[in-house]
């Protein structure tokens, strides 16, 4: 039984390499551990430490951002650059937990945890987001879609730690963003969500739609057969939820049905095309998308 | 109409204890440690139903660290229960709900003491699980008990089978009355179960010193925490002491005795004190104590005036494995399912049905909120299939100042009219909303308890006070209020008091914090104690001034004679003279008031509960945003009128409103126990049982319509720990229902069922235009 602190990436990938799990906010971890979902690691390397992997950098690769895994949702949720042009992941950071998750969470720690339900995954998605893994062997860069290979699971190796996600610079004239059903407006868990990312033309129209879904399925979804989806916002929304509830493949458990939710996350990719859509024509409306609709507020 | 007449000295005064917990200050009882403390686990039975076939403990007992492992075997052999004799410590032969207790051990840590839980041996024998309180009750269900009849039971309990409680309440003629009605409404309705859920769950400590034990317990009822102790472990009140640290909430949830004797025995058999800390998942499902599921069929027959002119209702209420406190809920539910109604004929028939559940008990208002809910939203079928306005339709059936009840009691000065009144303006009732939102309204009603209670006050040669009171304090700040009627009482300042409360074996018997009567109760019994010590001092002051002790005025930390405030002296200098001679000791308890009359009903199974002291009135208005769409429910503004009779404390008051409200959109929407097919709870944990959290709180609009009422407690004051939760729930239906175009039938509202009822009655319209 160990606990190390990291002072740099080098420290924590070689105690990985070793065995240890990487800890940051512990929001997953530890909780999960309480829960009896599984017992905590007896080696534990604490990466919350680690000089520069909570920062934001703007203008990274082409134009893009690139996010420390360390960075929190409370980082995230009150960043102009991610508010203002990567709105759906901020959609999704500002709903997770209560303000104390929110701090101690981190992006890293939530897309590894590789919840289907998680709040940032549907919109890193339709962001096109790579994760970056590093090892004590080297560094790779993993589409985020290509990240998640089943509830908990990912495609990572045991000894490969993930340092950041890296975004696209955003199209011109688009727009995302994330909304979810929810029972509650805190320390509360997706029932279903929908991201949506939307292009616009020159007249209004919609050019190009990416959309993709939480908890309805074994990981996020990613709605297919949108690439030649152009018209008005409302057709395409239509066509969008229509899409959605088709391609969800959800479960019955205590929190809703199968049925309940196939409806629902057509209605959620709805409103996350329509609440996008006014983004990418320039519409400011305020993160999280859900509370400045209104929980159950049509949109 | 209404003569408001204020307390003494109303004061929006913030508890003394607050400071405490706000701070970390306070000490809770998981914070306690003492030298050498074994922790406490327990062996659950992880099936709802079936007969031990072996059970074998000595792999358990072998394991290094491991003190002791008791099962019933054990502990003396002891029936007991308030109402039903009909439960033992640990499970005698058969198990008869997942978390009934097999066997404790108490070992060196946590760790050690679960991996000894995890060796002992049990095999079972599985039996039917009665998992629907209705089919219970049926001629060839299984019997919970088989020995049902053989168990010893107060006397007033009407039992047969798997019904453990049968109540009913009839006046008139229910068949001519619905012969006679211009129109009937039937009505379904099924409420979940739910929890109390206090923040903190249970913690015990217990420690032998010889022959007496003490034991620092999370319970809202130590002297009922004290009896079950002695009633079970055979030992005399007197060798058995009760200490409640702070308590972090309780909502009814541990009231009741529970697992203190479980803990004391341990204790005993190794030698050493023992703490037993409760995790989350236990909290769920382990207490006897959960808000009762119960399913109701309303029939209301009304004139074509729109009077009710006769109602019958029958409700099955869901027992669970044992009758912990739930004796009494049949009668109580018959009175809510009749409502605070104008009633000419009418029979009420409650059911208590034991099931392989958790066992029910008293969570805050027990049988109400649900059963408001289900009433008043039969309530609004009948004013709709009439043609009358909701509101207008209860101003018109309620009961009011001088009129008769349901079950024959005729009321004195009540404020239910101005509760109506009062909410529906605060809610702007009639206003022109958008087509998502609409307001519903819905009126409650609660029994004030008269009950003993007592407390002693002394001065100190300082001329510093202490109340030392039986009291306890479960989060409603009823004790906080006490300084504030002795020193009333004394012409002293709240702050010149300090409290000495929760301590079995310091203080006067109280029945705790239970039933709202805290401060109806020890308040009577503070002002009695004060009253004694108000003598002294004015006989002290009259030899001191040279006067008449009836002379004497005690006001603002003096003595003085009555109409020359210069012949003075400070309370403080009487105290110290009184520290040389006859000491400043008071006790009181006072006697509690009586029951009313009641006439011209019928009660069977009368559990006491028909004729209520000081009834408490509410109605509450609420705004409620239905997104169609998904059937999510938002709550936009809460408009709660409350007859609590004087208010003493308004900060105190409003905050009880603010918590019951909450507490009641809670179950409104979100909370509710959900039951697998073989009765394990599905959503035993706090992120799939959703409790609603401060972000969610709407807006409130809070009065009080305040009656010096009396026969009541202290100045007129009637209870109000419980009031609050009872109308909210309902509130929200009716507005639901007007969204939905059709009453959402089952409890809790949740969003999936509101969009359930949405589907079908979109069906229903295109199967009418077909």
């Amino acid at each position: 039984m160990s606990f190390t602190i990291a002072r740099t990436v080098e420290d924590a990938l070689a105690a990985i390499a070793a065995g240890a799990r990487p800890i940051a906010g512990g929001t997953d971890l530890v909780v999960g551990a309480r829960h009896g979902k599984a017992a905590l690691p007896a080696d534990l390397v604490a990466i919350d430490r680690i000089a520069g992997l909570d920062e934001i950098t703007v203008g990274a690769g082409n134009g893009g951002v690139t996010l420390g895994a360390n960075v929190s949702h409370h980082a995230i949720e009150h960043h102009p650059v991610l508010a203002g042009s990567y709105s759906a992941l901020a959609d999704g950071s500002a709903l997770v937990g209560s303000p104390a998750t929110r701090h101690v969470g981190t992006i890293g720690g939530n897309v590894m945890n590789a919840s289907p339900a998680m709040d940032t995954g549907a919109g890193l998605v339709v962001l096109g987001a790579e994760v970056e893994l590093r090892s004590v062997h080297g560094t790779r860069r993993v589409p985020i879609g290509e990240l998640w290979s089943g509830p908990g699971r990912t495609i990572a190796q045991p000894d490969e730690l993930c340092v950041a996600v890296h975004l696209p610079q955003p199209a011109p004239n688009s727009g995302s963003a994330y909304l979810r059903l929810e029972y509650r407006r805190a320390m509360e868990i997706a029932v279903v969500g929908a991201a949506a990312n939307i292009t616009l033309a020159a007249d209004g129209t919609v050019a190009a739609v990416r959309v993709a879904l939480s908890a309805v399925g074994p990981t996020i979804v990613s709605v297919t057969g949108l690439d030649t989806l152009v018209g008005s916002v409302d057709d395409v929304a239509d066509a969008v939820a229509a899409a959605a509830s088709e391609q969800a493949t959800p479960i019955s458990d205590v929190r809703a049905s199968d049925r309940y939710r196939r409806h629902t996350v057509g209605v959620m990719a709805r409103r996350a095309v329509v609440a996008a859509a006014r983004r990418a024509a320039g519409e400011t409306i305020a993160i999280p998308v859900n509370r400045t609709l209104g929980i159950g507020a049509a949109s | 109409m209404t003569i408001s007449t204020p307390a003494p000295n109303p004061a929006r005064f913030i508890r003394a204890d607050g400071p405490d917990k706000v701070t970390g200050s306070g000490r809770y009882t998981a914070d306690l440690t003492l030298t050498g403390m074994l922790a406490a686990k327990f062996k659950y039975a992880g099936i709802a139903h079936g007969r031990i076939t072996r059970l074998d403990t000595t792999a358990a007992k072998a394991i290094p660290g491991v003190f002791a492992v008791l099962t019933q075997a054990d502990v003396p052999n002891v029936r007991f229960g308030g109402f039903v004799q009909d439960r033992t410590l640990f499970a005698d032969g058969v198990v008869r709900f997942e978390a009934e207790i097999v066997a404790a051990v108490a070992a060196v840590d946590a760790a050690t003491a679960q991996r000894a839980v995890d060796a002992i041996v049990v095999e079972y024998e599985p039996l039917p699980v009665v998992n629907d309180p209705e089919a219970a009750l049926t001629a060839d269900a299984p019997l919970v008990h088989t020995d049902w009849a053989s168990y010893g039971a107060s006397g007033a309990l009407v039992r047969e089978r798997n019904d453990a409680s049968f109540s009913s309440i009839a006046k008139g003629d229910v068949d001519r009355g619905m012969a006679e009605a211009a129109v009937v409404v039937r009505s379904r309705y099924d409420a979940d179960g739910c929890h109390a859920a206090p923040i903190e769950p249970r913690a015990i400590v217990a420690q032998w010193e010889g022959d007496k034990v003490t034991i620092w317990t999370t319970t809202q009822v130590p002297y009922d925490a004290r009896a079950g102790v002695c009633e079970t472990l055979e030992l005399p009140a007197n060798r058995v002491r009760i200490i409640v640290p702070h308590l972090g909430g309780g909502f009814g949830g541990k009231c009741g005795f529970h697992f203190e004797a479980h803990i004391a025995a341990l204790a005993k058999a190794a030698r050493r004190p023992v703490r037993l800390l409760f995790s989350r998942r236990e909290e769920f499902l382990a207490p006897d104590k959960r808000r009762e599921s119960i399913c109701y069929d309303f029939e209301t027959g009304v004139s074509s005036d729109g009077r009710i002119v006769a109602r019958r209702v029958t409700m099955v209420l869901d027992n669970g494995a044992y009758t912990a406190d739930a004796g009494f809920f049949s009668q109580l539910g018959a009175m809510h399912a009749l409502g605070p109604y104008r009633i000419p004929n009418l029979l009420a028939e409650a059911h208590l049905a034991y099931t392989n559940h958790q066992p029910s008990g008293s969570v805050r208002a027990p049988t109400a909120p649900q059963t408001c809910w289900a009433l008043e939203s039969h309530t609004d079928e009948v004013a709709r299939a009439i043609g009358m306005d909701p509101v207008a339709f209860r101003q018109l059936n309620a009961v009011d100042t001088g009129a008769e009840g349901p079950s024959g009691q005729t009321y004195g000065e009540i404020g239910v009219q101005e509760c109506i009144e009062r909410a529906a303006r605060m809610a702007g009732y009639g206003q022109q909303l958008p087509g998502d939102e609409a307001i519903g309204v819905a009126i409650g009603w609660w029994p004030s308890f008269a009950v003993p209670s007592g407390a002693y006050v002394k001065i100190d040669g300082d001329g510093s006070a202490q109340i030392i009171t039986g009291a306890q304090e479960c989060g409603t700040g009823s004790v906080m209020t006490l300084p504030q009627l002795a020193a009333d009482e004394l012409g002293m300042s709240a702050a010149d008091f300090q409290l000495v409360y929760q301590d079995t074996s310091v203080a006067p018997y109280d029945m705790g914090a239970t039933g709202s009567q805290t401060l109806f109760n020890n308040g009577r019994a503070v002002i009695a104690a004060a009253a004694q010590i108000a003598e002294q001092l004015r006989a002290l002051a009259a030899d001191h001034l040279e006067a008449d002790p009836a002379d004497i005025v005690l006001a603002n930390g003096q003595a003085f004679v009555a109409g020359t405030p210069d012949r003075a002296v400070p309370i403080a200098t009487l105290a110290g003279i009184a520290a040389g001679g006859e000491l400043l000791i008071g006790h009181g308890s006072g006697m509690p008031p009586g029951p009313p009359p009641i006439s011209g009903s019928t009660c069977v199974g009368d559990a006491g509960v028909a004729a209520w002291v000081a009834p408490q009135f509410s109605c509450h208005a609420v705004r409620v945003k239905l997104d169609r769409d998904t059937g999510v429910a938002r709550i936009m503004h809460v408009a709660a009128a409350h007859d609590s009779g004087t208010i003493i404390n308004p900060l105190g008051a409003e905050g009880q409103v603010q918590g019951g409200v909450l507490m009641g959109i809670g179950q409104a929407l979100t909370e509710g126990t959900s039951y697998d097919n073989e009765a394990h709870q599905r959503n035993a944990g706090l992120l799939d049982y959703k409790l609603q959290t401060c972000a969610d709180a709407p807006p409130m609009d809070i009065h009080f319509v305040q009656i010096n009422t009396p026969n009541a407690g202290p100045h007129g004051a009637k209870g109000l720990a419980e009031a609050p939760n009872v109308a909210t729930a309902a509130a929200i239906a009716n507005a639901i229902a007007q969204l939905v175009g059709a009453p959402v039938r089952q409890l809790p509202m949740t969003a999936e069922r509101v969009w359930d009822a949405l589907q079908e009655v979109a069906q229903n319209t295109i199967g009418g235009a077909a």
